[in-house]
């Protein structure tokens, strides 16, 4: 057997190793699929069906995935799966955050429609005048549904429904953007990672080199 | 016909005259390009280009009265263009008229690339190469800052890290003491205040650190809470109130215009405005950091003309009116104004106020100190 032979069945035997490797691989990971679709999927359907509404109180079903996604990573397979759950969970803990603060910031509203019944009766009252024309009608609302609406932003429950808000859809953001990333590194494409590297490099070099210049300048000055 | 058919047949009155207007101005802004609601149009040509900010200088319009070259330098939330909405509505065109010599600092569109980008580059790199500039173009050994909001606090920090090139300082609109508010009586000011000393300081860094920016829409809904009925009815009432005159709709379409052109902030630059600044009100007590110098506002010499809007919702009065304490200058000037925030330098009322106050201010300065070569 020629050299070249020898080396071509070494090629030949170690894609057949690669070959094995990919199928085991492929096998396990279609076996975790169906455990974990077997597992979760019915789990979720039924919490679906039964609170179509984003999964109201608790939120069970978002600490379930958090808890199942942020488990052991293993090295070759699954990590796709984890960061699109992961995703999932944060968005049903988003859509939780979101119903929150829409019940905060619905309050104001029904105290402005009562103060606002209050004083048309009164003034129509005192006056035993007709009401008053939509637009004199309308600005009187709209200064009292204002009032109540400023008042609403400065109270403790608001400010810290609406960061909950902010921070859930920060996380769900983050995550979208770790998936986004992983399908950015599949096809051989920078990520906002790397692109954050390269203008953070940049960025540094532009200082250094206008430090110097203006080093340069300043020692021509003395100099002259 | 009883009191109550009368009522219901004026308010089907109204309301079909209201749908007409509606209709109306559908139709008008269907029929308008954006190319034809301009802002920002005072005539100006590109001097400096670095990175993407320009320096630029206005075209005269007026024999000089004020030699000293002046600065204009805007904040990074929102663009310079407020200054100079439309002819009659424009804080250029009227320092302009009344004889300065104008420069502005565009900072452009900053996006991701301008992640890393702090405020130690705006103060100490962007407006030190603009002044190195003008004064290379004019022969200035000093210039006149003239700085709007953010744009103030930039310029107040420059002037304090570099008062041997400040001629004078002009600040409108500018937060100084971040937690001032809590001193405002108004319900309706402040609530930028509250609102980021609410967030954790993680908060803000998971902000930028997620969009690598401060997002610019993120600002514009910060600030539509903050005005809430006005925000709900300026696409339907409002409209109906300004339809019929075709004037005020176009300048209801600039504001439009202005508001829609709302860059992102540059992301570093932004955690340290929103966690030193707003959060932790260090250029207070000058623990505020400058490319390694702590920023000492008693080191301002120059004279320091500070102008605020008595109704100003987004940087209350008692923000801005703290600069008086702090400055070293000796020759410090304090106009309060009536008007609010964005109405100082937009609304018909206060067209030539604001103006007239920094120019005759800037004479007078002109004459009794120099010019400053």
């Amino acid at each position: 057997m020629t050299e070249k032979d020898k080396s071509a069945t070494a090629d030949s035997g170690s894609h057949l190793e690669w070959a094995k490797l990919w199928e085991t691989m492929a096998e396990s990971s279609s076996r975790m699929a169906a455990a974990w679709s077997e597992s979760m999927a019915p789990f979720m359907l039924a919490r679906l069906s039964e609170k179509p509404a984003g999964f109201g109180d608790g939120n069970e079903l978002s600490a379930a995935i958090e808890r199942m996604a942020q488990g052991p990573r293993l090295a070759d397979v699954w990590d796709i799966d984890r960061k699109i759950a992961l995703v999932f969970g944060a968005w049903i803990e988003m859509r939780q955050r979101l119903a929150s603060y829409n019940a905060v910031a619905a309050e104001p509203w029904a105290r402005a429609s009562k103060r606002f019944i209050d004083k048309m009766i009164s003034e129509s009252a005192a006056n035993g005048a007709p009401p008053l024309d939509w637009r004199e009608a309308f600005a009187k609302w709209s200064e009292i549904s204002n009032e109540e609406l400023v008042r609403n932003q400065r109270t403790d429950g608001f400010l810290q429904a609406q960061k909950e808000l902010l921070q859930a859809g920060l996380q769900l953001r983050s995550r979208q953007d770790d998936v986004s990333d992983a399908a950015s590194a599949l096809f051989g494409l920078p990520t906002r990672k790397d692109f954050d590297e390269v203008t953070r490099q940049l960025t540094e070099l532009r200082r250094e080199v206008r430090t110097i210049s203006r080093l340069v300048r300043d020692q021509k000055i003395e100099g002259a | 016909m009883s009191d109550q058919e009368n009522q219901a047949a004026r308010f089907a009155s109204e309301m079909a005259a209201n749908a007409e207007k509606i209709f109306k101005a559908t139709q008008f802004i269907a029929n308008t390009k954006d190319q034809d609601v301009n802002i920002g149009t005072t005539p100006k040509h590109l001097v400096m280009r670095r990175d993407k900010v320009e320096l630029f200088r206005y075209e005269p319009l007026a024999a000089a009265t004020a030699k000293t070259p002046v600065l204009l330098a805007y904040g990074l939330i929102g663009r310079y263009t407020m200054a100079d909405l439309q002819p009659d509505r424009s804080l250029v065109r009227s320092l302009l008229s009344k004889g300065l010599d104008l420069w502005l600092i565009d900072w452009g569109q900053p996006g991701r690339t301008e992640r890393w980008l702090t405020i130690d580059d705006y103060v100490d790199d962007y407006i030190d190469a603009a002044v190195e500039r003008i004064a290379q173009e004019t022969g200035h050994r000093k210039i006149t800052l003239l700085g709007i909001c953010e744009g103030g606090v930039f310029t107040a920090c420059y002037a304090a890290l570099h008062p041997e090139k400040v001629k004078n300082l002009v600040v409108t609109i500018t937060p100084i003491d971040f937690h001032a508010d809590v001193k405002d009586e108004a319900a309706h000011h402040g609530f930028l205040n509250i609102w980021t000393r609410s967030l954790d300081p993680e908060d803000i860094d998971k902000l930028v650190d997620t969009y690598g920016v401060l997002p610019g829409e993120f600002m514009s809904s910060v600030f539509s809470m903050m005005t809430p009925m006005r925000s709900l009815t300026k696409y339907n009432v409002d409209l109906i109130d300004v339809v019929d005159d075709e004037a005020k709709f176009m300048n209801f379409l600039r504001m439009e215009k202005w508001l829609a052109d709302r860059p992102h902030h540059p992301g570093e630059a932004a955690k340290q405005w929103l966690k030193d600044l707003y959060q932790e009100n260090r250029l207070v007590d000058g623990s505020f950091e400058l490319s390694g110098r702590r920023v000492d506002l008693r080191s301002i010499s120059a004279p320091v003309l500070n102008v605020f809007a008595l109704d100003d919702h987004i940087i209350p009065p008692d923000c801005s009116r703290a600069l008086g304490a702090l400055v070293g200058s000796s020759d410090y000037t304090e106009i309060p104004l009536p008007g609010g925030h964005v109405g100082l330098f937009v609304s018909s009322k206060s067209q030539g106020k604001l103006s007239q106050n920094i120019v005759d201010w800037l004479v007078a300065r002109d004459a009794s100190n120099g010019t400053g070569f």
